[in-house]
């Protein structure tokens, strides 16, 4: 008789996205974070 | 994952796909209050991202509600369709692509291969942090445990915490020629673990299923879930290419600032 609960089906596709958009949400946070320093001025925090 | 990684290069003035790496150039015809670009370099998210992100919606969708449900296994089969292309992403083109470019830094000594082999570190990651979740997720309704610590299932655990004390060790050398040959030696290392993995399987008992993929005769599944599955990997790899590409932009962006400021070390 196969396992029928689709839940651990559906977490583990709620996770994976949940991990590549925090990745690619890392990537734009960070990317930002240079953006502004550089629009500061060289030697700004 | 998430935290600021270091892709510093062994090298100053270095270019690369999307820009150079001089000092900033500032984009002074940008709105108030809105990013200016620090380089020339583009933003990290194009069409190619956006393209990924579709296409990885659409995986989703004839996984979740247009292929069967396998007859053994139930829905906790469908996680096929994320893990096993996130391990062949991560395995065969993000730590194949870090060796390389490792072995080729050591012998070209280009800081384009460095910064390559440390964004594909860093996204390669991710695709395994995937492999890892999902696993237990998948393991847990078909082998009645989260956990088999078996051969396969450990060397792939040590392979991802060796990827983290990778990027941990280039945040900690500031030297950026020492930082790119430590870690170049460190990645063909790590790379050494792939066919390692792969080969697990007949080399130890174990839970892990033997490949249906990946193996000399044809695929051993349906063709409409043989479909799902190609149209998986050809939406994760597209996805891994664009994630690549954002964060080589981001590196370039920071060395550019990073030399603006006139410092070597870790952005």
């Amino acid at each position: 008789m196969p396992p029928r609960d689709a839940g651990y089906a559906y977490a583990a596709y709620v996770a994976a996205a949940l991990i590549y958009a925090g990745y690619a949400l890392s990537i734009w946070w960070r990317w930002r974070r240079v953006a502004r320093r550089s629009t500061r001025g060289p030697g700004a925090p | 994952m998430g935290a600021t990684s270091n892709v510093g290069v062994a090298g100053h003035g270095a270019g690369g796909a999307g820009g150079g790496a001089g000092a900033p150039a500032r984009d002074e015809s940008a709105p108030p209050g809105r990013d200016r670009a620090p380089t020339s370099a583009p933003r990290p998210f194009g069409a190619l991202f956006w393209t990924a992100v579709a296409a990885v919606g659409v995986t989703y969708v004839r996984a979740l509600a247009f292929t069967p449900v396998e007859a053994l296994q139930g829905p906790a089969q469908k996680i096929f369709y994320l893990h096993a292309p996130a391990a062949f992403t991560a395995l065969y083109l993000a730590f194949a692509l870090m060796a390389i470019s490792s072995v080729l830094y050591l012998w070209l000594r280009d800081p384009k291969l460095d910064r390559v082999a440390a964004c594909s570190a860093e996204v390669g990651l991710a695709f395994t942090t995937v492999v890892l979740i999902t696993g237990p997720l998948w393991a847990k309704p078909v082998w009645g445990t989260w956990w088999s610590g078996d051969a396969r299932l450990t060397a792939t655990l040590f392979l991802w915490l060796i990827i983290l004390g990778y990027l941990v060790m280039r945040q900690a050398v500031e030297d950026r020629e020492l930082r790119a040959r430590y870690s170049a030696v460190l990645a063909i290392l790590a790379g050494l673990l792939v066919p390692f993995i792969h080969l697990t399987v007949y080399l130890f008992r174990t839970l892990h299923p033997q490949p249906i993929v990946l193996k000399p005769s044809a695929p051993s599944m349906p063709a409409e879930m043989a479909v799902t599955f190609a149209l998986a990997f050809v939406a994760f790899a597209l996805l891994f290419v664009a994630l690549l590409r954002a964060r080589y932009r981001l590196a370039l962006a920071a060395e550019a600032r990073e030399e603006a400021d006139g410092s070597g070390g870790p952005n």
